[in-house]
């Protein structure tokens, strides 16, 4: 139906709506749920791992940063990534798990904020998966020096444990909260569930 | 115009702020959504005087819904350029906006004169699904929400709350009742009731009771009746079925398509035109109008031989009747008891199904016709007593009762339709959908296809095969699901609200799908209360009815077969045999020829099974906390005084700070009522995460001093022993009060205070807020998803790898929720620019402050403790 194109894509509407909101929201909710399951379930494995080699379990960080980038990916709104990663730690926290409140909620913070940074060096105009990688890349950098700051502060972190964690933390950031979100992201918009977004009719080819 | 009646104490206020009904008109309107490459509307020209009540009639996809949400405001927001469309087919030119959804719009609609979006409160909108419209968990703050958003003082808000709930029938229940306990019926005028608290001059009705038994019906028709005596508003009312709201209509309007049959595939072409347009007796009279190709349901008094719905026959039908069935048992109960969560609802239940019988189970929302499908099905363990599968259905299955079934054993036996369709889409394509059944039961993949692509031809679906399912209509999701369901070639076939929301048209497909089943020997068992759905299979009818209530299926019939049976199930007593047909032996003496005059309630018989009362019991409001003086402070503050007691607590890595902290707030919290072993359970994931973090601190923390045990680049050193030491402790002393001062706080109160205390803009938090509302919907959405995966054979996959796609589909799920809430937000005024007001009051007492130096004190006197003692060490440093 060419004869319907507009130029509305060229300048991105940064405006939240309410719809913007809730889906943010109800990604959030969701999230939490995957958070606190994971949270539960790598306890063992957590210092199994550790064992092993130390720094190890920073592959399994990326479970607790895919919010941000996902909601990110999908609401395309300034401040989306932050949002979804707070309320998703947030009421992770409310469930119950094993760093408590404020911690839960300031690590999330520092995760939100570090993801959104990928999509505002884009000026929220470029949204495609290196983007998302480099998202939770950042995100994955927030959460490794936020453990510095709070629950490991007695390790040094330019050590080997220190550089070990980085690197796990960072490479799981990229995989699941980048590469596997960008996929999620697809598969979701293909539902038809995200029509109402700009990012879902991308992908089912309705674009004008 | 006097529309609120005097009869209102207050009256005086009333009469000032009381707008008349309005004139609602469309001039050549038309909306084009952003998903969509056609006009879902267009053209549309239509005048509707103030006070008149408007039937909107046309076959699904029409725009019916489109025509009302534009009504209310709800397209079009934001708009930010015109642009020229010109259609390549045509020479028109028309002006069209687009909008902030990326939709585009012509045209204007105007409420009074004035463009709808302008009118904010002006139209109220109640939509179909009940569980979409609720915002929020109290009951009372749902109906406050769209004066709220209208900046009404708050002292009128509860008053319009009061009167709105009154007006619906709802006056008795409390204003903090949860809303997860109300029946549909209720919810669905609860949604009424915060249309009216907006006090609005037009009412919109899409599909009100497309989801409701016949009571629920009967409640919103009854107070949708009652408000219009009251306040004269404008209603449109868009339904298929408008049979119970005849008597409010006085126009009725049939839409259709101009333009459409000569380039149906230009639909950029064509326009939305008015078949029809009178009174009911003018539309509904004349011959020329074919309603059942519209798929519209002409009411009863209207109906003519020919809309009748009567007792369908299909080809090559078996001879016996669909009640009975034909030979030995397929699938039987004994002395089954059923429930959720092992409180029985109903017990002694005796029943069997026979192979080519279809059985419908009815009985009021929420009586425990699912429960009982669930159980059945072996979806849901029963609660006492048995279900047994004949020998023919067991097969080579180990055990004889279904839910000891391995979930491929019971995809090829018994197969579970959901009301949802969207619980139980499990893979990308509608192929790939209709292959799961065989090719987990053991069916090679050329076969599987070949069964497949067999059964989208005979449910019409073939040329969606490549088709992602969730993008299919209502009706071709609903079709799917029965046709997936089949493929694995299951004996049992359990449809929950198989015909639910649908237009005449679909529903007819529907049920001559499930009839032509019979031909195949399947047992059918259908989850309904759609009566014209039991009269056209014929079916067998077993109700479930609440102890205090008579039960409804056969009031009409005139014979009260059961005389109030208590507890136990009547009918057992009186038919020794496991044939339950025929029980009450009223059969009309004819029955296979239910012809087009019977009622459907002529069915042979019911079968009754006594379930306990559907709880309508008063709650207490929930304490936000174990102790009163927590629950007595206000929400923010709570969240504040937890960091505020945490945090300073990272300056410092050092056992004595950490101790000091953790011992104070020990104290503390027992003073204001917490038992130590209350505090642990309360917080006991952190005493599972502190020693974790200390053994990582342990081994490869900051080194110093003797050096106990080397391996590799573990480490243990006096220094690292301290540092893991403190790093444990701190984690409790920083997590105990955190979690503790939070624990409880409801989120409505706390959002309150972010609005009203923190001055956090309304629109992040109570969309925030609604967003959270589906944290307690998601669960019951999650155990459908595992029954569903466990009746399509995907239940036997090992956990790990059944997680992901279960959360993807739970994630799509909870979208599609939160979308249809912003949307309900939106129709009750929710996201403008404007001021709004507060039904409830957040105050910050002097008590609050007391807390807040208390919880900050804390930190300080543990800091300064370690400062004193010289263990003081930054950063751990």
């Amino acid at each position: 139906m060419s004869s319907f194109q507009s130029a509305v894509a060229t300048r991105p509407n940064l405006k939240w709506r309410v719809v913007d909101i809730a889906v943010a929201s109800a990604i959030g909710v969701a999230s939490s749920f995957i958070y606190w399951f994971v949270a539960f379930i790598t306890y063992t494995p957590w210092d199994a791992l550790d064992l092993l080699v130390p720094g190890l379990p920073g592959l399994f960080n990326g479970l607790w940063l895919f919010a941000a980038p996902l909601a990110a990916i999908i609401v395309r709104k300034p401040g989306a990534a932050i949002y979804a990663e707070v309320v998703a730690g947030v009421l992770e926290a409310l469930m119950g798990n094993t760093w408590g409140g404020t911690e839960t909620f300031l690590i999330a913070l520092v995760q939100g904020v570090l993801a959104e940074v990928a999509f505002l060096i884009f000026a929220y105009r470029k949204w495609t998966l290196p983007v998302t990688v480099l998202s939770g890349a950042l995100s994955g950098v927030g959460c490794w020096a936020y453990s510095f700051i709070q629950h490991l502060q007695g390790i040094d972190l330019g050590g080997s444990y220190g550089t070990i964690y980085l690197i796990t933390t960072v490479l799981s950031g990229m995989v699941f909260a980048g590469i596997l979100m960008w996929y999620l992201y697809v598969g979701i918009a293909k539902t038809g569930a995200l029509d109402a977004f700009a990012s879902g009719r991308q992908i089912r080819g309705m674009t004008h | 115009m006097t529309e609120e009646l005097a009869a209102a104490p207050t009256s005086s206020v009333a009469a000032i702020s009381q707008p008349g009904n309005a004139r609602l008109t469309f001039e050549e309107w038309g909306y084009r959504h952003a998903s969509r490459r056609h006009f879902a509307v267009r053209g549309l020209d239509l005048d509707i005087a103030p006070g008149q009540r408007v039937l909107l009639l046309g076959a699904s996809g029409i725009g019916k819904s489109t025509i009302l949400a534009g009504a209310a405001g709800l397209l079009g927001a934001d708009e930010l350029e015109e642009v020229e469309t010109s259609s390549s087919h045509t020479h028109a030119e028309a002006s069209a906006r687009v909008d902030a959804d990326g939709g585009m719009s012509e045209g204007r609609i105007l409420v009074d004169g004035v463009p709808t979006q302008q009118a904010r409160g002006r139209v109220g909108l109640v939509l179909q699904d009940p569980d979409a419209q609720t915002i929020f968990e109290r009951l009372g703050d749902n109906v406050a929400f769209g004066p709220e958003n209208m900046n009404v003082e708050r002292g009128q808000i509860w008053q319009r709350v009061e009167r709105s709930l009154a007006a619906v029938g709802l006056a008795g229940l409390q204003l903090h009742r949860s809303t997860m306990h109300l029946s549909g019926g209720q919810m669905q005028r609860l949604a009424l009731a915060g249309a009216l608290a907006m006090r609005p001059g037009i009412l919109l009705l899409d599909e009100p009771t497309a989801n409701l038994d016949p009571d629920g019906v009967q409640q919103i028709v009854g107070a949708v009746g009652d408000v219009l005596e009251a306040q004269h508003c404008t209603m449109v009312l868009v339904e298929h079925r408008a049979g119970p709201w005849i008597d409010l209509i006085d126009r009725v309007i049939v839409l259709g398509l101009e333009g459409e049959a000569q380039r149906s595939n230009h639909a950029a072409f064509r326009r939305t035109a008015i078949v029809a347009d009178g009174t009911p007796d003018e539309v509904f009279r004349d011959d020329s109008i074919d309603f059942a190709g519209l798929g519209i349901w002409v009411p009863q008094r209207y109906r003519h031989a020919k809309d009748e719905i009567s007792r369908i026959h299909s080809a090559g039908e078996p001879e016996y009747p669909p009640e009975t069935g034909i030979g030995e048992p397929l699938l039987l109960t004994k002395d089954l008891a059923i429930g959720r969560g092992g409180r029985a609802i109903a017990s002694d239940i005796n029943l069997a199904f026979h192979s080519g019988q279809i059985t419908a189970l009815v009985g009021a929302n929420g009586a425990g016709k699912s429960t009982l499908a669930l159980t059945l099905a072996g979806l849901l363990d029963p609660v006492g007593g048995r279900v047994l599968a004949s020998p023919v259905l067991q097969g080579d299955a180990d055990d004889e009762s279904p839910s000891d079934w391995r979930s491929s054993e019971l995809a090829s036996r018994i197969s579970y339709v959901f009301q949802n369709p969207e619980h139980q889409f499990a893979r990308g394509s509608v192929l790939e959908e209709v292959m799961l059944g065989p090719l987990r039961t053991g069916v090679d993949e050329t076969a599987a296809k070949t069964i497949g692509i067999g059964l989208l031809e005979r449910f019409g679906l073939r040329q969606y095969a490549a088709v992602n399912p969730y993008t299919l209509s209502g009706g071709e999701k609903r079709r799917l699901t029965v046709a997936a369901s089949l493929a694995a070639a299951p004996r049992v076939l359990i449809l929950d609200e198989p015909t639910f929301g649908q237009d005449r048209r679909t529903w007819m497909q529907i049920v001559t799908l499930i009839h032509g089943l019979r031909g195949d020997g399947v047992s059918i068992i259908v989850v309904t209360h759609d009566r014209e759905l039991v009269t056209a299979l014929g079916a067998r009818v077993v109700e479930l009815t609440p102890q205090d209530s008579a039960g409804e299926w056969n009031a009409e019939a005139g014979v009260a077969c059961d005389t109030q049976s208590s507890g136990a199930m009547k009918t057992d007593a009186q038919v020794p045999d496991m044939d339950m047909t025929g029980v009450c032996g009223l059969a009309s003496a004819d029955s296979p020829q239910v012809d087009a005059l019977n009622a459907p309630s002529a069915n042979a018989a019911v079968v009754r099974i006594a379930v306990s009362p559907v709880n309508t019991r008063d709650e207490a409001p929930r304490p936000s906390s174990r102790s009163r003086l927590l629950a007595s402070l206000n929400p923010s503050c709570r969240l504040l005084g937890g960091f505020l007691a945490s945090l300073p607590m990272m300056l410092s890595l050092d056992w004595v700070s950490a101790t000091t902290a953790l011992c104070l707030e020990l104290v503390a919290l027992m003073a204001i009522g917490f038992t130590p072993w209350r505090i642990m359970r309360s917080t006991w994931p952190i005493f599972i995460g502190a020693p974790g973090s200390a053994l990582a601190v342990l081994l490869y923390g900051k080194s110093g001093g003797t050096v106990w045990w080397q391996w590799g680049m573990i480490n243990i050193t006096d220094r690292s022993a301290d540092l893991a030491l403190a790093t444990g402790i701190r984690i409790l002393a920083v997590g105990i009060p955190a979690i503790i001062t939070v624990l409880g706080i409801d989120a409505t109160d706390l959002a309150d205070s972010f609005s009203e205390n923190l001055r956090l803009p309304d629109r992040f938090v109570y969309g925030g807020l609604a967003g959270m509302r589906l944290f307690s919907v998601l669960r019951d959405d999650w155990e459908a998803l595992s029954a569903s995966r466990r009746s399509r054979g995907l239940g036997d996959d090992n956990k790990f790898k059944a997680f992901f796609p279960q959360a993807f589909a739970l994630l799509v799920l909870s979208i599609r929720r939160s979308t249809m809430l912003a949307t309900a937000m939106q129709a009750r005024g929710f996201g403008g620019t404007g001021p709004r007001s507060h039904a409830r009051i957040a105050v910050v007492h002097m008590r609050d402050y007391v807390f807040l130096a208390a919880c900050l004190a804390v930190p300080i006197i543990a800091l300064i403790t370690a400062g004193l003692t010289g263990s003081f060490a930054f950063f751990g440093g």
